[in-house]
């Protein structure tokens, strides 16, 4: 029994012991300030609240931000919500009780997000929208996001020209709560549905998520298994559909994505996933940013329109290769 | 399914029997079998809507996605046997998958470069890993006598943070391996096939059947069900009650883990939200199978029909197109309904040894 205890012991020790080292092993690009104390009353202080960073997509937006931020000499804090407003709420209190001077959010759902960001206005703490709206202006400071009504155009011609102009295909929808998912849907049918021979078989929510979007394709495949093509509402669940079609029988169904991240770029450089659509996601970060300090600097004020959109562009075999973290070069 | 019950007395041969207690023998049968029951009515509805429901091909398919859970499972079936229960099981499904996830990506960092290890090398890791998780959950709740819901509850976030923090919260995209690592193949576990039937579900065959062994024929098996039922009985009889229970949150762990790295290897990728909320299908499988929260009852053969009736019942809804929000309501309402028909079997059981005593 002694023996056993102590081997128990060890173990679990060693656990720890990894856990900690895991701790040290990711870089610093985290929560630089998170554990400093009250913020000086003239607070050099931007908050930047986004999605979880597992999506390259949200992690690009992220260190943009934060890596603009600090050039400009400000503090950062890092914080994720995991496209849960409850938490992103408490985010917006602990930002207003550190006095931030601003907050960059890219927010986890359009309705109920206007709460937090009106308490934080009332704290007089400006709010900077990226990526995604909200439904209500004149809360935010500014509302930058990318065209999605537009990159989603892109997305449904290309799949449409890809898919021939005919066939039956799966649509993999994004979180329900998300103006983006709704935006992207249909942008998407209204190409896709000007061609009478195309056929949307199933229509699916994989809630953005990639594990569930590998099992909800390798069902719907079974289900309808003449499926030309599947057009996913984001790359990460491209990327599962993607893992689905490669252990089916039918490796040549088309798939596409939108967001243009690098791990989609990678695979139609090697003819896997067929286009993408590209959100410039660094750069709506950064001038958020800029736009923040500029605010900032001006006492209040802005001579910037609060919706502004950046226009996408379509990513396929023709121009991948200039790809790279969110921009396309020359 | 009544084998491994210790609390409950073989039913007695009855007596010429009033026509109501066969009637309630009857029922009591159809209630044992409900699981079964359930999921053959599952099979019946989702064929007649969908041709495609029943096709040998769907049939592997789902099995494979049910494969997944069963582990998960099948684990935290040997914790709630001895009265615990393991809130851990998705967030340590979540790390080793990372872990696996990391050596295989991007390596160990040694300061001086970056060391690769073969596949089965980085599974072995990744399962030892999850193995001594649940062997801090085990010590948590015997020798820090915290109560198994906080501690597994506790150790659910350290392990989900654990997991964000070995990437920073990013994703490893791409775990193929290459020649020059020797780190090929980690897609055998979770993508490929042996003899027709995906390597996953001869790894559920394999840790089901090694589970039920354990629980029913050996003494470790009985001393689980000893501590279940009556813990203080269980010392007394001269049982190291600790001891057991430390094992069983090392075999939750482990089961977790190895579930993980197959859900990874059929994705091809590791990231930190992998299996989030799985624990909770865990738990409703061990429940619809028959498994008593209280501890002392239960069986993994339940466990796994619990699974299968989960996941024949998710995919179906996904295949015949029924929206995601009504996909919900029905899981739900269906682990209701079992737990329902759980209680009116236990009121039939013990009236009917009543009577029949």
């Amino acid at each position: 029994m002694k023996v056993f205890r102590k081997t128990a012991l060890a173990a679990s020790a060693a656990t720890l012991l990894l856990l900690t080292a895991a701790c040290g092993g990711g870089d610093d690009s985290g929560s630089t300030s998170g554990g400093g104390s009250a913020a000086p009353a003239a607070s050099k202080l931007i908050v930047i609240i986004t999605p979880s960073p597992d999506n390259v997509f949200f992690k690009a937006e992220q260190v943009a931000a934060d890596a603009q931020a600090k050039k400009l000499g400000y503090e950062t804090l890092v914080l994720s919500h995991d496209d849960d407003p409850t938490k992103q709420s408490q985010q917006f209190d602990t930002a207003i009780s550190r006095k931030a001077a601003a907050i960059i959010l890219d927010n986890a759902g359009a309705d109920a997000s206007e709460a937090a960001i009106q308490r934080a206005k009332d704290a007089k703490i400006p709010t900077f929208l990226v990526d995604r709206e909200i439904n209500k202006t004149g809360v935010a400071v500014a509302q930058i996001v990318s065209n999605n009504a537009q990159g989603a155009g892109l997305g449904g011609q290309e799949f449409a020209k890809l898919m021939g102009n005919k066939g039956e295909y799966a649509e993999l929808t994004g979180k329900a709560t998300d103006t983006n998912a709704g935006v992207r849907s249909q942008g998407y049918h209204g190409i896709l549905d000007q061609f009478p021979d195309m056929k949307m078989v199933a229509q699916e929510s994989a809630n953005w998520d990639q594990a569930e979007a590998l099992q909800k394709t390798q069902t719907i495949l079974q289900a309808h298994p003449n499926i030309k093509g599947i057009i996913a509402g984001n790359d990460t669940m491209a990327l599962g559909a993607y893992a689905a079609v490669q252990a089916s029988k039918n490796k040549k169904i088309i798939v596409t994505g939108f967001d243009g991240s690098p791990d989609v770029v990678g695979s139609i450089l090697k003819g896997g996933i067929k286009a993408t659509v590209l959100q410039p996601a660094s750069q709506i970060s950064q001038m958020a940013v800029d736009q923040a300090d500029a605010y900032l600097k001006a006492g209040g004020k802005t001579d910037q329109a609060e919706k502004q959109s950046i226009d996408c562009v379509l990513v396929n075999a023709d121009n991948a290769k200039q790809v790279t973290d969110f921009a396309v070069s020359g | 399914m009544t084998d491994t019950e210790v609390r409950t007395p073989a039913p007695a041969s009855a007596p010429p029997a009033k026509g109501n207690v066969a009637l309630a023998k009857a029922a009591l049968w159809l209630l044992r079998g409900r699981t079964l029951i359930v999921l053959v009515v599952l099979v019946v509805i989702f064929s007649a809507i969908s041709s495609e429901y029943l096709t040998q091909s769907n049939l592997i398919l789902m099995t494979k996605h049910v494969a997944i859970n069963a582990i998960l499972a099948i684990g935290v079936t040997f914790v709630i046997l001895t009265g615990g229960i393991d809130l851990s099981v998705g967030s340590i499904a979540g790390l080793s998958s990372m872990i696996v996830g990391g050596l295989l990506f991007s390596g160990l960092d040694v300061g001086t470069g970056h060391i690769f290890f073969s596949v089965a090398v980085v599974i072995v890791i990744g399962i030892i890993v999850g193995a001594l998780v649940g062997g801090l959950n085990g010590l948590l709740v015997t020798r820090f006598k915290v109560a198994p819901f906080i501690a597994t509850l506790g150790i659910l976030y350290v392990a989900r943070g654990a997991a964000q923090l070995l990437s920073d919260g990013g994703t490893f995209p791409d775990l193929s391996g290459t020649p020059e690592r020797g780190n090929e193949g980690f897609r055998f576990i979770g993508v490929d096939s042996l003899l027709g039937i995906p390597v996953a579900v001869w790894i559920m065959v394999l840790v089901a059947a090694a589970a039920i062994v354990v629980t029913t024929r050996t003494p470790f098996g009985r001393r689980i069900f000893a501590v279940g039922g009556n813990e203080r009985a269980a010392v007394l009889s001269g049982i190291r009650v600790n001891r057991v229970k430390i094992a069983v949150y090392v075999i939750s762990g482990a089961c977790a883990a190895l579930a993980g790295l197959l859900l990874t290897s059929e994705l091809g990728a590791a990231y930190p939200d992998t299996a989030t909320t799985y624990e909770l299908n865990a738990i409703a499988a061990a429940v619809l199978g028959g498994t008593a929260l209280a501890g002392g009852r239960g069986t993994i053969i339940g466990t796994v029909m619990g699974a299968f009736v989960i996941g024949f019942l998710s995919d179906g809804l996904v295949l015949v197109g029924v929206s995601t929000f009504w996909q919900s309501v029905v899981k739900g309402a269906v682990i209701i309904f079992a737990v329902v028909t759980e209680q009116a079997q236990q009121r039939l059981q013990s009236s009917l040894n009543k009577r029949t005593a």
